[in-house]
């Protein structure tokens, strides 16, 4: 089978006439050109058949070329249609969504933290520390600074989408010093009442980004300037001293801990 | 299909086109954004000037054709190379060249014009193959001509 898969159609239809019949079968149909080059492999691989189809395929071609071998033939599901695979998002922008998932894990864990908070011992202040500075280091300067440094930069910024945008940014700031002004007086009440004001301020601004403002800025940016941001975005990820990678394993930490403890 | 259509690829149509259909805004001379010479795949050198951190156009060769506004919509402000995945021969060179147009050439963004038959999908494979292979990643875009010369789809694809 090997030798015919890099052969020319039009060379294994002469020889075994029932392959024509078979492509056909999955609307291929090469028995009429004229030209009858394409190697077989090119042409299953250019078709995009499902998976299950492509090896019906190659196993009713293999049974027509060597009748004499016990080849089994596997049932096929319902066909779909074969095309690109696009993304909802251009490249930059598919990569501040991305960015998004992190802190929406860690928003997700805020009740949890705020029910279990603890500002007297050492571990907890340790746990309040680390989640802000998640919030600080990776949701602030590693993603809100690509955005207000970079992105918002190719848009009028007095445009109020992006003013409210801002605005958010500045909201979320604002939470975190009082945080850390709480911390400082052990005062939990207003620390849990601020991790919560972040959560809610966060779900809201992370969901109009997602789903208003991006795909919107997409269809204004031309190719050329996703190009530029895409290339500006990933110097941003080289020269930056911010390892998303300890705040994937801070994150990971604290939602095996609060498993735990919800038993 | 039937088995009697053929290969989409090569099939034989005849859309009847009317002069109503030739009744677009378009008037007078247009002028060419073609800003280099050679096109063809084979020809091309990927390290050429006007390659270095431009957005290129990777074009299956009907599509200029087919695609009515095809220098002002696309062309304008790309650089460009042309190629047919089903005829051309010797196509391990065109992995080559376009891992240069991303690793060496440091082009911005690439842009695959396809048509919509099944043989065109072989320049698109062929594109995310050689941007697999390379050190750089850029974002790519495709877009699928219908054989009338209509957009059947515009997106971006991984990076």
């Amino acid at each position: 089978m090997e030798e015919y898969v890099n052969k020319g159609i039009k060379e294994i239809i002469d020889e075994f006439p029932e392959v024509e019949d078979i492509l056909n079968d999955y609307d291929i149909g090469c028995g009429p050109c004229n030209v009858g080059i394409c190697l077989l492999k090119d042409i299953v691989t250019i078709h995009q058949l499902p998976e299950d189809q492509e090896r019906q395929l190659m196993a009713r071609i293999a049974k027509a070329i060597h009748p004499e071998q016990d080849i089994r033939i596997p049932r096929a599901e319902k066909k779909t249609a074969a095309k690109p695979e696009g993304l909802k998002y251009s490249p930059p922008m598919k990569k501040l969504v991305d960015e998004h998932v992190l802190i929406k894990r860690w928003i997700a864990l805020i009740p949890e933290v705020v029910k279990n908070l603890d500002v007297e011992s050492e571990e907890g202040r340790r746990l309040i520390l680390d989640g802000i500075d998640m919030i600080r280091s990776y949701a602030d300067k590693y993603h809100h600074a690509k955005e207000e440094d970079i992105l918002f930069k190719y848009f009028d910024e007095e445009a109020d989408i992006i003013k409210v945008m801002h605005e958010d940014h500045t909201r979320g700031r604002a939470l975190v010093k009082e945080m850390l002004a709480a911390l400082e007086k052990r005062d939990a009440k207003t620390i849990a009442a601020n991790l919560m004001a972040y959560r809610e301020l966060l779900t809201e601004h992370i969901r109009k980004e997602d789903e208003i403002l991006y795909p919107w800025m997409d269809n204004q940016l031309s190719t050329h300037q996703v190009g530029e941001l895409f290339a500006q975005f990933d110097e941003v990820d080289r020269q930056i001293d911010v390892s998303p990678g300890k705040y994937e394993a801070l994150i990971n930490q604290l939602e095996k801990k609060i498993e735990k403890q919800q038993g | 299909m039937n088995k009697f259509e053929g290969c989409p690829g090569s099939r034989m149509m005849d859309f009847n086109r009317t002069d109503e259909d030739n009744t677009g805004p378009a008037v007078g001379k247009i002028k060419s954004q073609l800003t280099q010479w050679p096109i063809q795949m084979h020809l091309i050198n990927p390290s050429a000037p006007y390659y270095q951190g431009a957005d290129v156009l990777l074009t299956a060769d009907c599509v200029a054709y087919a695609l009515g506004d095809f220098h002002r919509e696309y062309l304008k402000d790309k650089s460009i190379a042309i190629a047919c995945p089903k005829l051309d021969q010797g196509q391990d060179v065109y992995l080559e060249k376009i891992k240069a147009w991303i690793d060496d050439a440091k082009i911005n963004t690439l842009t695959i014009l396809i048509m919509q038959v099944p043989c065109c999908m072989g320049l698109l494979n062929l594109a995310r193959q050689s941007a697999d292979g390379a050190k750089r990643k850029v974002p790519i875009k495709y877009v699928v001509v219908g054989v009338q010369g209509e957009i059947l789809q515009e997106e971006w694809g991984a990076a």
